[in-house]
């Protein structure tokens, strides 16, 4: 290695025994700090290669040698350019050979981080190198790959192969500080060139050691290098192949954006896809390598009572997983003939598998008995493969060319085994049966999925449906087991509870498909599972704890909801196909399954109006269960739309099918509907008021059931002229009852309340409703805040407490703006502004109160502010002033006292929250300006929005500390409305007094140093928006910013800069010196270019300063050069292309201005 | 609502009940409580149930006003907690004794002598100072079940 002088022996010995000492004191801890600060020198030190390769020749102390080789790395990444080809060369043939050369080493972690070097360092230069030049290298690992030195240096080929695929590999490479496209180059031209030529080496590998081992009844070295080449070959198989990906779209270059990274275990049975493309047939298929693989692990399986042999072995282990993956293969890799082929691999893989999962009670016994559950577990996790890639029919037809049942019977029988066995021995603790339940469940839904979706059940075999049938018996059974024996559990952590229902509810919507797949049993034997519970909770009332019973309720309650409905994630969900398409020579109507099933759940949960049934029997928990139940099959099934049931005239074919959906119509307006809506309110008003405190139920009751309710204004028609949704309305608005109601639920049923009104028949009608509910509570807040006495009275807890709640229901109120109650809901908010005025100063020190009437006020103004006429306008604005004036005069300059560090912190937070309902008023102002629907936007009589929201601005700033900016959200908040302001109205600023335009910069100076990009984002917008709007305008011959962009007067007297020179310098500052992530390069641009251009002149000398302070002369000359041409260039020489790259990129950028 | 009426005029005596009763599931945090028969204002609440079907508890945790200890209750959320009645009353703040007492100017033009100084150094400082200073300084006062400290500070100086 050249290096300018002489190698001198003692000077590498020095730098040897320096590093042998330091990694042995690393190791047995004495002053690591300093151990670790003489490794890090040799890295950092420049051209250290040739102590490194001393150090990997010469010394005895294998962390020493595993130090140098990462010294090798870090220096050579990071002078890569700067290196000859030569010596980029001769490096990378140091390392494989030191690989190959040592292959037999006992520190084997020191190899694999020699081979790693090895193929980071050709990565580096793949793209640069020659063909003849790559030859080279991988001609020397082919040689060791195919055994032409013996075994120890085939282990090492393979290693060495192991590391580039892994370095090429997207997901798994070392970052090099190249631009993604450099990886995604590399990816795809050893895609394209190697990676198949590598698994034929590891194939031939695997093949030349393949009869030793066979042979033998013992361990033999052999078996390494066969694991090692299974290894190697599970990973080729794991690379995420673009090719097709690539053709298909037609499109030829390399899409960095689409390139998706993948990770792994990203779900617990995770199954990817392996689709390497036609012109892998001959390797993986047709060369018969898949009868190899099977017949060497059944080779294996006989061995596993040698010696050196066992099931988890890692050569077993490999194979295994190995074989698991090839069940994965889809795509063209098959020719496209009817997937003869692809049957003909998955029979084969399957007729070995099975001996892994079948007999399914010898093989669960033996588990039991302390077998290793991993090859009964891969078994499942192949089934999951399979069935991933392929329909329910063609996955039961496989296995009956060899067996006499059905693929889909195995799976059921498999499936029944692991539930039994999870239900002998059931804990907490995740056992076997568990994850193979989990997988199983997985294989039904990836199965049956399919199904679901195009609503082809008969594509099910009758097999199928029967073994379903009899799988969801058995889980049911389980289920309930499960349920009473849990039901006098004490649920412990609610975070754990947490996780375990997003759980459960995967596993039951499992449950829900496989009882879909065998609807027409499954649901009568549901509905006699209730009414035998039904039936033993009254014979036993008053002797029994029923408390068993009621958990059994809770879970098929549960399990019948996501049979009968999906959910609907805020659309209205259809009748699953299952259900729609079967029971087509159903009976009389009410005869109908479905339809008994449903009304004998709702006349149940009608009994928890009975004030002693409720107290016996409907617990909490339970009446949870029922609401929940109510909510997702109300959805679906409660007065569906028209369109769903009834026959329409212009698809007069689809006839027969209607008529079969005659029993839709059983739960709608016409039919049973109206009774059970009201049902259905009673029972929502009496958890509301009977269940005290229970807030998970009235949460339930509020957010799912009632909005769900409310959201189709074809309920709402319905409940506004029931008499038990009058009495709901008249318990909120009359009575206290409701008080006792958690806040945020109170909000809740006021919307709720609110947006029924648009079931009224007209305009007048729906605002007189919302008049009449919320009348009483803006007349209480009135009269309250017209009391002489208001002071003393309004610190009273109960006082605080009724305020507290009618300000919740107005905000709830205000949250349900329609344009067709909009007036009303002015009404109702302009009549109390005066209150909240005087409340505000009331309740200052009441910081709880203060939080409310400022959110009622933002979600007022938010509601209503689009739709307000131009005088209505000027009062709202002068309002919302004269509440940000007061606020402000209250807080400014406050100092909370407390001993209590806690009670000091709540009070900032406190505080934060109040700032940030304030900016949000000030965004929902601005929207004015956007979106107007007033019928007189003449903008000639009309409040100037920009103006307000800037003098809004000037009376919060002052009270948003860079402490409270801290606040992400805050900080956030602030800054996309400044932007925002600074962007649409910079006109604006020039018309600032000299503090505030103060305060605004020096709030973007800080945005502009923020942890979030966002945040930086927002800021460099308002500088380029700035930049530009004086750059026009004194192009114009006018006086854009004015005095301020030139110089400006600090507080203290002191001249300085113009702001917008400040901000060149701080930019350019941030770009060339700083760690500025890439996502802001053209945001940074965009405000670069209009800053260059007003302030020209120092952007020329800030160029010269910079050259001048290069101390190295290379450097120095090289960026004179390139100022030369045009491009300024500025840079240390820590600072690579990348950051003149990034320096065009800037220049390049906002060509636009 | 007509019973609220009536509150408002028997009660309008302020101090006259030191405390209220409130429902537990209703109070929230940053709301007040009595816990051992201290005033204390939430900082956490949290439910959970009594075994599977039975009902719901509320756990809080909260901070005495004036002392700033940590204290913590668990109540059925249907029974009643008693809520103290905080009251606030700003006063200008007129002068400083030696011997740790504050002069305070009320509303209607008299002085409030009885009121002690912080013993806390860091607390006493905070008003020392401001006050040395010469600003005029509002202080806030907060007094709940017969207790009173001064709270906060706010400088309402010429501006």
């Amino acid at each position: 290695m050249h290096q300018g002088y002489p190698p001198d022996l003692s000077q590498l010995q020095a730098v040897m025994n320096a590093i042998e000492i330091a990694c042995s004191s690393i190791q047995i801890h004495v002053n690591p700090a300093a151990a670790e600060a003489t490794i890090l020198s040799l890295c950092q030190s420049p051209r250290p290669y040739q102590a490194c390769q001393f150090i990997l020749e010469n010394s005895l102390v294998a962390n020493a040698r595993f130090q140098a080789a990462a010294a090798i790395r870090d220096a050579a990444i990071r002078e890569w350019v700067f290196l000859t080809d030569d010596e980029k060369k001769s490096l990378i043939s140091f390392c494989l050979c030191f690989v190959m050369q040592h292959a037999n080493s006992p520190e084997g972690y020191v190899q694999v981080k020699v081979s790693s070097v090895a193929a980071q360092l050709i990565k580096r230069g793949w793209l640069d190198f020659s063909a003849v030049e790559k030859e080279g290298f991988l001609s020397q690992v082919k040689q060791a790959v195919i055994g032409s030195h013996g075994l120890d240096v085939q282990f090492r080929g393979i290693n060495v192969l192991e590391s580039l695929v892994s370095e090429f590999s997207p997901s798994t490479s070392s970052a090099m500080g190249l631009p993604r496209e450099f990886h995604e180059q590399c990816r795809a031209s050893l895609e394209k060139d190697y990676l198949k030529t590598f698994y034929c080496w590891a194939q031939d590998a695997a093949l030349s050691v393949t009869n030793k081992i066979m042979e033998s009844n013992s361990a033999v070295p052999e078996v390494n290098v066969c694991s090692a080449a299974m290894r190697l070959m599970l990973q080729i198989l794991n690379w995420d192949f673009q090719h097709n990906k690539n053709a298909k779209g037609g499109k030829n270059g390399i899409d960095v954006y689409s390139a998706e990274v993948r990770y792994e275990g990203a779900r617990r049975s995770d199954c990817v896809l392996v689709q390497p493309g036609p012109s892998w047939r001959d390797v993986l298929i047709i060369s018969g390598h898949i009868g190899w693989l099977l017949s060497l692990y059944g080779a294996l399986r006989k061995k596993f009572s040698c010696e050196g042999y066992w099931l988890d072995c890692p050569i077993a282990v490999s194979a295994q997983k190995l074989i698991v993956q090839f069940c994965s293969l889809t795509g063209t890799i098959f020719p496209s003939d009817n997937g003869q082929m692809q049957d003909q691999h998955l029979l084969q893989l399957l007729s070995g598998i099975i001996q892994w999962v079948s007999p399914p009670d010898a093989i669960a016994k033996a588990i039991e008995c302390g077998k290793s559950e991993s090859e009964m577990l891969d078994g499942c996790r192949a089934l999951l493969a399979i069935a991933t890639i392929t329909t329910p029919l063609v996955f039961d037809r496989l296995l009956k060319s060899i067996s006499p049942f059905g693929t889909l019977s195995l799976l059921s029988a498999l499936t029944c085994e692991v539930v039994k066995v999870y239900m002998a021995n059931f804990t907490e603790e995740e056992t076997w049966s568990w994850v193979a339940r989990d997988i199983l469940l997985d294989t039904w839904t990836a199965l049956l999925m399919q199904a679901d979706n195009t609503g082809q059940n008969s594509h099910l075999p009758p097999e199928g449906v029967n073994a379903a049938a009899n799988l969801f018996a058995l889980i049911v059974e389980s289920e309930l087991k499960v349920a009473s024996a849990s039901a006098f559990t004490d649920e412990s952590e609610s975070e754990f509870l947490q996780a375990s229902i997003t759980g459960m509810d995967e596993r039951l919507s499992s449950y829900g498909l496989i009882a879909r797949a065998a609807i027409d049993v499954t649901i009568p034997l549901l509905t006699r599972l209730f009414s035998e519970r039904f039936a033993r909770l009254h014979e036993g009332r008053g002797t029994k704890d029923p408390t068993e019973t009621l958990e059994e309720l809770y879970s098929l309650l549960l399990l019948t909801g996501h049979i009968l409905a999906d959910e609907g994630e805020g659309e209205m969900p259809l009748v699953p196909n299952a259900i729609q398409t079967h029971f087509v020579d159903s009976m009389e109507i009410d005869k109908h399954p479905i339809i008994v099933l449903s009304s004998s759940i709702i006349r149940f949960a009608e009994q928890s109006l009975d004030p002693e049934m409720r107290a016996s029997v409907f617990s909490p928990r339970l009446m949870e269960a029922v609401i929940w139940f109510i909510a997702r099959w109300s959805c679906t099934y409660l007065m569906p739309p028209e369109e769903t049931t009834s026959s329409s005239d212009h698809r007069p074919h689809l006839q027969p099918q209607y008529s079969r959906k005659a029993w839709l119509t059983f739960f709608g307006e016409d039919n049973q509907g109206k009774l059970v809506l009201d049902i259905i309110v009673r029972i929502s008003k009496a958890t509301l008021v009977s269940y005290p405190g229970e807030k998970d139920l009235q949460a339930l009751t509020c957010y799912q059931l009632l909005h769900g309710l409310v959201r189709r204004k074809s309920i709402c028609v319905h409940l506004v002229s029931l008499g038990s949704w009058h009495d709901l309305a008249n318990a909120f608005a009359n009575e206290r009852t409701l008080f006792s109601l958690n806040a945020a639920h109170q909000r809740s049923v006021a919307q709720t309340l609110t947006l029924s009104a648009s079931g009224m028949r007209n305009s007048e009608a729906s605002n007189q409703y919302v008049r009449d509910l919320m009348g009483y509570m803006t007349a209480y807040l009135l009269e309250m805040s017209g009391k002489s006495d208001i002071k003393n009275v309004a610190q009273q807890p109960d006082v605080i407490l009724s305020v507290s709640c009618l300000l919740e229901r107005l905000r709830g109120a205000a949250s349900a703006s329609e344009p067709r109650t909009q007036k009303a809901i002015y009404e109702m908010g302009s009549s109390v502004m005066n209150p909240i005025l005087i409340l505000l100063e009331v309740y200052k020190h009441e910081s709880a109160v203060v939080y409310l009437l400022l959110k009622f006020v933002v979600d007022w103004v938010d509601g209503q502010i689009i739709y307000l006429e131009a005088q209505e306008t000027a009062v709202v604005v002068n309002f919302c002033m004269r509440l940000l004036q007061l606020y402000s005069s209250q807080n400014i300059g406050k100092i909370s006292l407390s001993l209590s560090s806690s009670l000091l912190s709540e009070a900032e937070t406190e505080k934060y929250k109040d700032l940030r309902a304030l900016l949000q008023l000030l965004s929902n102002l601005c929207s004015k300006d956007l979106v107007d629907f007033s019928s007189d936007s003449s903008e000639a009589q009309g409040t100037n929005i920009s103006q307000v929201v800037f003098l809004g601005l000037h009376i919060v700033t002052p009270l948003i500390s860079l402490d409270l900016l801290k606040y992400p959200k805050l900080c956030h908040d602030y800054f996309s409305l400044l932007s925002h302001m600074l962007e649409v109205y910079p006109e604006m600023v020039a018309q600032l007094n000299a503090e505030a335009f103060g305060h605004v910069l020096g709030t973007l100076d800080f945005g502009l140093h923020n942890q979030d990009t966002e945040v930086v984002d927002m800021c460099l917008r308002a500088l380029k928006a700035l930049a530009s709007y004086h750059y026009k305008e004194t192009g114009a011959g006018k006086v854009g910013l004015g005095s301020q962009a030139t110089i400006y007067t600090e507080p203290d007297g002191k001249l300085q800069d113009g702001i917008l020179s400040r901000f060149l310098r701080l930019l350019l500052q941030l770009l060339l010196f700083e760690d500025v992530s890439t996502d802001l390069i053209s945001a940074s641009a965009d405000a670069l270019l209009p800053l260059i251009l007003c302030e020209q002149g120092l952007y020329q000398s800030l160029g010269k300063e910079l050259i001048e302070r290069q101390a190295n002369p290379t450097f120095r000359s090289s960026w004179c050069e390139f100022q030369g041409s045009k491009t300024h260039g500025k840079s240390e020489n820590k600072v690579s292309n990348s950051t003149s790259g990034r320096h065009m990129k800037c220049n390049d950028g906002g060509g636009d201005v | 609502m007509s019973d609220e009426e009536h509150h408002f005029e028997s009660k309008a005596d302020a101090g006259a009940s030191k405390t209220f009763p409130q429902q537990a599931g209703t109070i929230r945090k940053n709301g007040y409580i009595v816990i051992k028969g201290r005033p204390c204002k939430v900082v956490e609440v949290s439910t959970s149930k009594t075994g599977k079907h039975g009902h719901a508890k509320c756990h809080f945790v909260a901070i005495d006003i004036f002392n700033g200890k940590k204290l913590e209750d668990i109540v059925p959320s249907s029974h009643n907690c008693d809520v103290p009645h905080v009251n606030r009353t700003d006063y200008q703040l007129i002068d400083i004794s030696e011997d740790g007492f504050v002069s305070l100017l009320t509303e209607n033009g008299n002085t409030k002598d009885d009121l002690r100084l912080p013993t806390d150094d860091s607390l006493l400082t905070q008003i020392k100072d401001g006050f040395g200073e010469g600003k005029d300084l509002v202080v806030s006062v907060m007094s709940a079940m017969g207790e009173e400290q001064i709270c906060a500070l706010k400088d309402i100086g010429p501006k």
